[in-house]
């Protein structure tokens, strides 16, 4: 636990000094003031989905500039032969590595809850929706990071983890176009696929445990890929 | 202390390491010796359990790495060839982190590293970035993360390498240092190194160990008939005619330099045969007076090159 929870301070710790990680932060930020603003002019009404619309979509191109670094950076310093001939296991580095990207996610979308504050100033909010949009939003993004990470173990590349993972989330997001194409049975099976689809329920203030379930699997499925797609570098 | 059995690694296409066998005592510091690609750093590799092997075991005080591996860690400090640094941390801040992998106890890390900062030399920068550190000072710090866990065996890859003359020098009277508590294997493609600080060398050649000894006495068995440089004075013909003449002489080659009245000669001699007085009164009796005359033993760089392009002749890359 020590030893997670020290390469977890670590990796905050390299957020603060990785210019990536601003740019991040800065275009998160402008993007969605920017959209809420608008949004918000356009159509001259207190709705909660003003603020978590764009988010999604946000979490598209942040995901690959806060995750691409993790573990490439790693391979290429050849820092990984520190870690891996440490008495620490895969699973402890990935988690460590992991649990820093939530947290940003975290600090995101804290910063985010300005927007719900001035929608107050206008008139009175649903912070009962709010609460259910934000915990849907927060595990669709946790869930991209872990796709994140695991396009990271792939490559000492941190151009090529990032174009990888955007391409792989890109592709979740175009099941769910697909399945919008789609009707009847085959629908369903694509719309299941979808994390997108999961959010849904969320956004309407619902907390099904069934999707949040699905966000759990999700996460663990890509994190077991990393672990994997890392121990085979040890056997090749 | 280290035990390394029938170790092999291979990959497709690409030369790794063939059925590598040897051990390592308590207390003994050993030169792994070897041209650059022939699979030092893979054996390294495998020792420090960053690899599986293909095939074989490393045994570390007999557990077996790939049962045993997070408590086989703990006693292994490694120092791979370029020295594993986080570039944004400071030196203090990199160092409490490697203990905390090392699972070295929270409150006995203010302790361990104001040791390991006193005995590689960096006390005083610990607050430095270890980007801003000069190639010499991350070195040290790489030492530092490597003996900060007090382990019992330090693997260290090329310790010396890209480092100044005045860096090198420090750095191998720390390892000296550290062989008198720890059990060290230490490779580097500098020879005279091995033979300043090691007390036994392995030589490994295209993925294969081809000697395990000490180093002078590498030397010596090697040693087929010495060779002596001469200075003679006289005529460069009539004196390689007249040595030339000794039973017992392989070959006399004129070497550069030498003054117009004087001739540089190196003898090969057969083996195990002294010829020096013999040539001493040939020279006399011919009038030709020996200005100066050296044996040459054969150096470990002589050796090694001789190991390392005898079988086989040709290389392949």
């Amino acid at each position: 636990m020590r030893k997670i929870w020290s390469l977890f301070r670590k990796e905050l710790q390299l957020y603060l000094f990785s210019p990536t990680s601003y740019v991040a932060f800065a275009f998160f930020f402008l993007v969605l003031g920017y959209l809420f603003s608008t949004a918000f002019l356009g159509i001259q009404r207190v709705e909660e989905r003003l603020v978590y619309n764009s988010m999604s979509l946000l979490f598209l191109f942040v995901t690959p500039m806060i995750t691409m670094r993790l573990l490439s950076e790693e391979l290429r310093q050849g820092t990984d032969e520190l870690l891996f001939t440490s008495p620490v296991n895969v699973l402890q580095v990935v988690a460590g590595k992991y649990l820093a990207s939530v947290t940003v996610v975290l600090f995101l979308l804290a910063v985010s809850l300005v927007y719900p504050l001035i929608l107050t100033m206008y008139g009175s909010v649903d912070w009962g929706k709010l609460s259910a949009a934000f915990l849907g939003v927060f595990l669709l993004a946790s869930a991209m990071m872990a796709v994140g990470i695991f396009a990271s173990s792939l490559s000492a590349s941190q151009m090529v983890a990032g174009i990888t993972s955007f391409a792989i989330l890109l592709a979740f997001w175009l099941i769910q176009t697909l399945s919008d194409a789609l009707y009847g049975g085959s629908r369903e099976l694509f719309q299941k696929f979808s994390p997108i689809f999961h959010l849904n329920d969320f956004e309407q203030g619902i907390v099904d445990m069934s999707h949040v379930l699905y966000y759990f699997v999700f996460v663990f499925l890509f994190l077991g890929l990393s672990v994997q797609s890392l121990e085979k570098r040890r056997w090749r | 202390m280290l035990e390394v059995r029938n170790l092999s690694k291979r990959y497709p296409g690409k030369r790794g390491i063939e059925a590598v066998q040897f051990s390592v005592d308590r207390g003994e510091i050993v030169g792994f010796l070897g041209p650059n690609g022939a699979g030092k750093t893979t054996t390294m590799r495998l020792i420090t359990g960053y690899l599986s092997p293909t095939e074989g075991e490393v045994r570390v005080d007999g557990q077996l790495m790939t049962e045993h591996s997070a408590k086989t860690k703990k006693k292994i400090g490694y120092l791979p060839e370029s020295p594993p640094l986080y570039p944004e941390m400071t030196v203090e801040g990199y160092l409490r982190f490697v203990a905390d992998l090392r699972e070295v106890p929270v409150r006995e890390q203010k302790g361990r590293l104001a040791e390991v900062l006193e005995r590689t030399g960096i006390t005083g920068r610990e607050h430095q970035l270890i980007r801003r550190l000069s190639k010499g000072y991350k070195q040290r710090v790489g030492l530092a993360q490597a003996i900060l866990h007090h382990p019992d065996l330090l693997i260290l890859d090329e310790p010396t390498s890209g480092l100044d003359p005045k860096q090198i020098t420090e750095i191998r009277e720390l390892i000296r240092e550290l062989g008198e508590k720890h059990t060290v294997l230490l490779s580097t493609h500098i020879l005279p190194e091995v033979e300043m600080i090691c007390k036994r060398v392995l030589i490994i050649d295209r993925g294969r160990l081809v000697e395990d000894d000490r180093p002078e006495r590498l030397s010596r068995r090697l040693e087929q008939g010495f060779t002596l440089a001469l200075e003679v004075k006289g005529k460069p013909k009539a004196a390689e005619e007249i040595l030339a003449s000794i039973s017992g002489v392989k070959e006399v080659t004129r070497r550069e330099g030498g003054s117009e009245e004087s001739v540089k000669l190196l003898v090969t001699l057969e083996e195990e045969s002294d010829l020096r007085e013999q040539i001493f009164y040939a020279m006399a009796e011919a009038k030709m007076p020996i200005l100066e005359m050296q044996r040459q033993d054969l150096s470990l760089e002589d050796v090694f090159l001789k190991l390392t392009t005898a079988e086989g002749g040709q290389r392949d890359a």
